[in-house]
């Protein structure tokens, strides 16, 4: 038998959240190993059980939850990794809607204020603007990301200060478009970032590289982005 | 307007007991917290400081005073909280600069902290205590 401890709330029911045990037969896995694969088949005994999951392979981060006091998508978690009872929450910090699903709102509110997108108002040329070798290297580690929040909602900056620290998974898409070459809004974006919460409320605890589950690394892009504002100043 | 009101009554899972911090997070919680503590020990320094320069029976009050059992604790538990934020400060400027934003490194780096800080504790205090 697997162990889980999995945090409930319905709106219609419930006036506070509570924890719900459930156990299932291993058997019922038949192979399976994933963490998400389980979830599955307890919702099939508890059909009220609500969450997220779409790809269940890593790529679309809509099953990112709080596994065993550690962010992480449930659908490429093994199951062998984790201690029993599995305690299961959702994202921290984030207003819940129901059992495991929370308003991402607020975080992509951040994310669109970073403007994530190419900005270059110079005239279109004729073919491509093309990028060198090295030109596309710099965007390695940067443009995985899937925004699936674990990152943000493990940070305990992006807990205090909701509305105004942009939180990791803003900052490293911020640093994706600001060394991208064929972005000419650099001095722009960076003025939206010199702010001391928005960028320089990161005290490189490092929370956000721990549960990345693409293995990214929020912290460095930031550090980055503080140096570039350091080099534009002198 | 409803969604808004319903918004208002969402819960918050934020348990910090249950939330698993790295070591690097623990750090930098544990390098807030002696910061704190140092500014509050400014006082009693100063109270002491006063005491040793206030003649002979004022230094004498003084020696006794930190040569007493609370004088002993309370000087051991300011040492290891001068060098643990001092330690951790030092790691926060080296991050600054650039140094162990590899996950693993950052781990290292912190627990070494922990373990120095420890370890210069032991020998301060066997100055303190023997």
């Amino acid at each position: 038998m697997i162990r889980f401890s999995i945090y409930r709330f319905n709106p219609d029911k419930d006036s506070k959240p509570y924890m719900q045990d459930y156990q299932l037969d291993e058997s019922r896995l038949e192979g399976r190993k994933m963490l998400l694969d389980a979830i599955l088949l307890l919702k099939e005994q508890d059909e009220s059980l609500s969450f997220r999951r779409s790809c269940r392979e890593g790529v679309c981060g809509s099953d990112a939850m709080n596994i065993n006091g550690s962010n992480g998508l449930a659908c490429i978690t093994p199951l062998s990794s984790l201690k029993q009872p599995i305690n299961l929450n959702p994202l921290p910090g984030m207003p819940v809607i129901r059992d495991l699903i929370v308003d991402m709102e607020s975080f992509y509110r951040q994310y669109r204020t970073i403007k994530p997108w190419l900005m270059n108002d110079e005239p279109e040329p004729e073919i491509e603007r093309l990028q060198s070798d090295e030109e596309r290297k710099k965007l390695d580690g940067l443009y995985e990301c899937i925004l699936c929040g674990c990152c943000s909602t493990a940070c305990p900056s992006f807990w205090w200060n909701p509305g105004k620290y942009l939180g990791p998974a803003a900052l490293l898409q911020s640093y994706r478009f600001l060394v991208d070459s064929r972005d000419k809004a650099t001095n722009e974006r960076l003025d939206e970032l010199e702010d001391p919460f928005r960028l320089f409320r990161c005290h490189s605890i490092m929370n956000c590289v721990e549960v990345c589950p693409r293995d990214l690394n929020p912290a460095l892009a930031i550090h980055n982005i503080r140096k570039m504002l350091l080099k534009r100043a002198t | 307007m409803a969604n808004m009101k319903k918004a208002g009554l969402r819960p918050v899972f934020l348990n910090l007991l249950q939330i698993r911090l790295p070591h690097g997070g623990v750090l930098s919680i544990v390098h807030r917290v002696t910061g704190v503590l140092l500014v509050l020990a400014i006082p009693l320094f100063i109270y002491l400081l006063q005491l040793l320069n206030s003649g002979t029976d004022g230094f004498s009050q003084a020696l006794a005073l930190l040569h007493g059992l609370p004088g002993k604790i309370f000087l051991s538990l300011t040492v290891w909280v001068l060098i643990q934020h001092s330690l951790s400060g030092i790691r926060h400027l080296m991050m600054d600069m650039g140094i162990s934003y590899d996950k693993n490194i950052a781990r290292k780096t912190a627990d070494t902290v922990f373990a120095l800080g420890l370890l210069m504790v032991i020998v301060t205090g066997v100055a303190i205590w023997l």
